[in-house]
């Protein structure tokens, strides 16, 4: 575990205080409430939670591709190497998207533009950001396309997206982000939309990559097994909020917040309890147009209490090195005891 | 591509049979003949001239004659002028609207995908309210009374200077061509600027935009180099119904402007009941559209990839 603190003190990029909302027709949406993270280098960053929780919302906002109106962003910083790079207009923006930071989507077959080559799209970013010919961008899109095991990549470079699979696609994606060497790569649910055994290949390289090219990951999921293969440390996200977070084995073996026991009961295992009953979250998270003044999960949570109702609960850090914290007032010292939850003071299991 | 183009060549050609036979049958539907229109015709010189030209045979065996004339260029002798031949009659009179036609069209483009572009970049602030609302005039009003105000207009600023600066009417010289061509473009050129900005609005929302945003290229390269070329392709797509929507306009502005091109001839020979001449106009046009309606779908592979190479 030692590499992975040192790492966590060589952050990259901190977010602090995020908040996000959006001006609908039926009211304001407060899609990501007060988000905290940091993201350290070489490691990965998973980014959990249901549908809708504001996973994309919070690595948009640091892309500055949360369209405004209707969002806003209302509070908070996002630190890259220490500046902030939130809100800032397009031109100051351009200096580090696709620089420093590069970023592939849920759904290739549509985040690649229809009437223009893959090699195209590649090079362009090589154009605008290095300033390369047409001719040295093309051929260095070749060779990236290459780097991510593209079949024949000179042919496919040649090629328009529609002639391409799905999986290709992400490949090319992969391909065309890594192209100036980005410190960190976000991947918003990069393989939710592709067939299983395509989603292992492009996890895999998506890990090699990562070694080879020594890049941060922030990888959004909904899946527990993709996380458990691929992230150093975990976000759980509920409601707008990160309710805890920590390092993988902390979160899967000492899960401290109901909602993170929630949802490993609700993810099927593959491997020696099949038989066992999957038990999905009962309910539905709580409207973000008036978010509850308590805690979010309370109308879904086992063990919630009074307090818990009226009053949102502070991060209880959990671990030494303040890696792993819980938003849950369970973690008082004070809260009574609970069955399979970790809580503060309990043995650690490592 | 080539199978493709082929294959909307052939299908072009069975179209123009089609309007051909559609409008011999019609034509002989119609009651009376070319022959009506010489008054006082005794039944003798009625009948010579029935033989001279083929009206004494049967609808079908002229028919086979007029398919086979056709087929070898021949649309044979105008009825009502003077021994001229049909092919003459196009070939003098064809190129005036030709040249109408394509400026029209030409205008109409430009200006739709400009001004479809801008409301786009300026949704619902005043340069987009302004532009819609002009748009809506240029598609309800039709295009006769644009071809008078403009002649109004054209009177006006000649008055004003004195002197014949932009001829009012007639045919010859490229300002001549001016007024009549934006006033036959007008419609189509506001259908366009609507077709355009919606396109470029639901384009902005596409996944591939936000790609192009990650990827920290400049609002005017993206506008240029992602969202244009996808958000004129519907406007391609209705490019050749326009044309005959242009070309069919144009008889009317021909007529306003006095000018010299084949829809006069058109539509006095429906009115005379000239049968060469409606048959020799009626297929030159529909072959002239259906020939425009393939160069369209060419061009459209020629943006779209997934058209040209599939
Ligand atoms: N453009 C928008 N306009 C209005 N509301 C929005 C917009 N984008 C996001 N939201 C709201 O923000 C909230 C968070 O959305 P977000 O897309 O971040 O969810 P998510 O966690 O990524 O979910 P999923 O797993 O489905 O991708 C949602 O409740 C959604 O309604
Ligand atoms: S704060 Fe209360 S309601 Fe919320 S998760 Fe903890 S125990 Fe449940
Ligand atoms: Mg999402």
């Amino acid at each position: 575990m030692s590499d992975m603190d040192d790492a966590y003190k060589d952050k990259i990029l901190e977010v602090e205080n995020l908040n996000v909302e959006f001006s609908t027709y039926g009211g304001v949406v407060q899609a990501v409430r007060g988000v905290n993270f940091s993201v350290g280098r070489g490691e990965t960053l998973a980014i959990v939670g249901e549908s809708g929780c504001g996973k994309s919302v919070t690595v948009q906002s640091i892309m500055g591709l949360i369209p405004t109106p209707p969002g806003k962003i209302t509070a908070g910083e996002a630190r890259l190497r220490g500046n902030n790079i939130l809100n800032l207009p397009a031109k100051e923006a351009n200096k580090f998207r696709g620089v420093e930071i590069g970023m592939i989507f849920q759904d290739p077959m549509t985040s690649l533009n229809p009437t223009m080559t893959i090699g195209d799209q590649i090079s362009e970013t090589l154009m605008v950001h290095r300033h390369l010919s047409y001719a040295d961008a093309s051929a260095k899109a070749v060779a990236l396309l290459d780097k991510t095991r593209i079949p024949e990549a000179k042919k496919r470079a040649a090629q328009y997206p529609f002639e391409f699979s799905g999986g290709m696609l992400q490949r090319a994606m992969i391909a065309q982000s890594l192209a100036c060497n980005p410190s960190v790569l976000i991947a918003d649910e990069p393989t939710t939309a592709l067939d299983v055994t395509i989603q292992a290949q492009i996890l895999e390289l998506m890990s090699e990559l990562q070694k080879t090219e020594d890049m941060s990951i922030i990888l959004i999921t909904h899946d527990l097994a993709v996380v458990a293969k691929m992230a150093d440390r975990v976000a759980v996200m509920y409601a707008g909020q990160i309710v805890e977070m920590g390092a993988v084995d902390e979160i899967f073996y000492e899960s401290a917040h109901p909602y993170t026991m929630g949802l490993k009961e609700a993810m099927p295992s593959n491997r020696n309890d099949r038989a066992k009953k999957l038990t999905p979250i009962e309910g539905s998270p709580p409207d973000l147009f008036s978010p509850p003044a308590g805690c979010g999960y309370y109308a879904r949570c086992p063990h919630a209490m009074k307090l818990c109702e009226t009053k949102q609960s502070e991060e209880f850090i959990l671990s030494s090195n303040s890696s792993h914290f819980s938003k849950c007032w369970l973690q008082h010292p004070e809260a009574p005891k609970t069955d399979g939850l970790f809580q503060a003071g309990d043995e650690h299991a490592s | 591509m080539l199978a493709y183009t082929l294959k909307r060549l052939l299908a072009g050609i069975v179209t123009v049979w089609f309007i051909a036979t559609a409008t011999f049958t019609a034509m002989h539907m119609v009651p009376g003949d070319p022959l009506m229109n010489d008054k006082a015709v005794s039944a003798e010189i009625r009948a010579n001239l029935e033989r001279k030209y083929g009206l004494d045979k049967s609808a079908p065996e002229q028919y086979v004659i007029f398919m086979k004339n056709m087929l070898s260029g021949d649309f044979g002798i105008s009825f009502t002028q003077q021994n001229r031949q049909v092919n003459d009659i196009i070939r003098d009179h064809f190129p005036v609207s030709a040249t109408l036609g394509i400026m029209a069209i030409f205008f109409a483009t430009i200006g739709g995908v400009l001004w479809g572009a801008l409301t786009a970049l300026y949704r619902n602030r005043l340069p987009d309210i302004i532009i819609m609302f002009l748009v809506i005039l240029g598609i309800s009003v039709p295009s006769f009374v644009f071809a008078a105000l403009g002649q109004l207009l054209l009177v006006n600023i000649n008055s004003l200077f004195g002197a014949s600066i932009i001829p009012v009417a007639g045919w010859g010289t490229f300002s001549h061509m001016l007024m009549p061509s934006m006033v036959l473009g007008l419609g189509t050129m506001a259908l366009l600027t609507r077709l355009m900005r919606s396109s470029m609005l639901e384009i902005v929302n596409e996944d591939y935009i936000r790609t192009a945003r990650a990827k920290g290229l400049s609002p005017s390269r993206i506008f240029f180099r992602h969202q244009l070329r996808n958000a004129i392709l519907p406007v391609i797509t209705v490019l050749g119904p326009q044309i005959a929507a242009i070309t069919t306009g144009g008889f009317v502005v021909e007529l306003v402007f006095a000018i010299p091109g084949l829809g006069r001839y058109f539509v006095q020979a429906v009115q005379q009941l000239d049968y060469t001449v409606i048959m020799g106009t009626t297929v030159f046009y529909g072959a002239f559209l259906v020939l425009m309606v393939i160069l369209v779908d060419i061009l459209y592979g020629f943006i779209d990839p997934r058209v040209r190479l599939s």
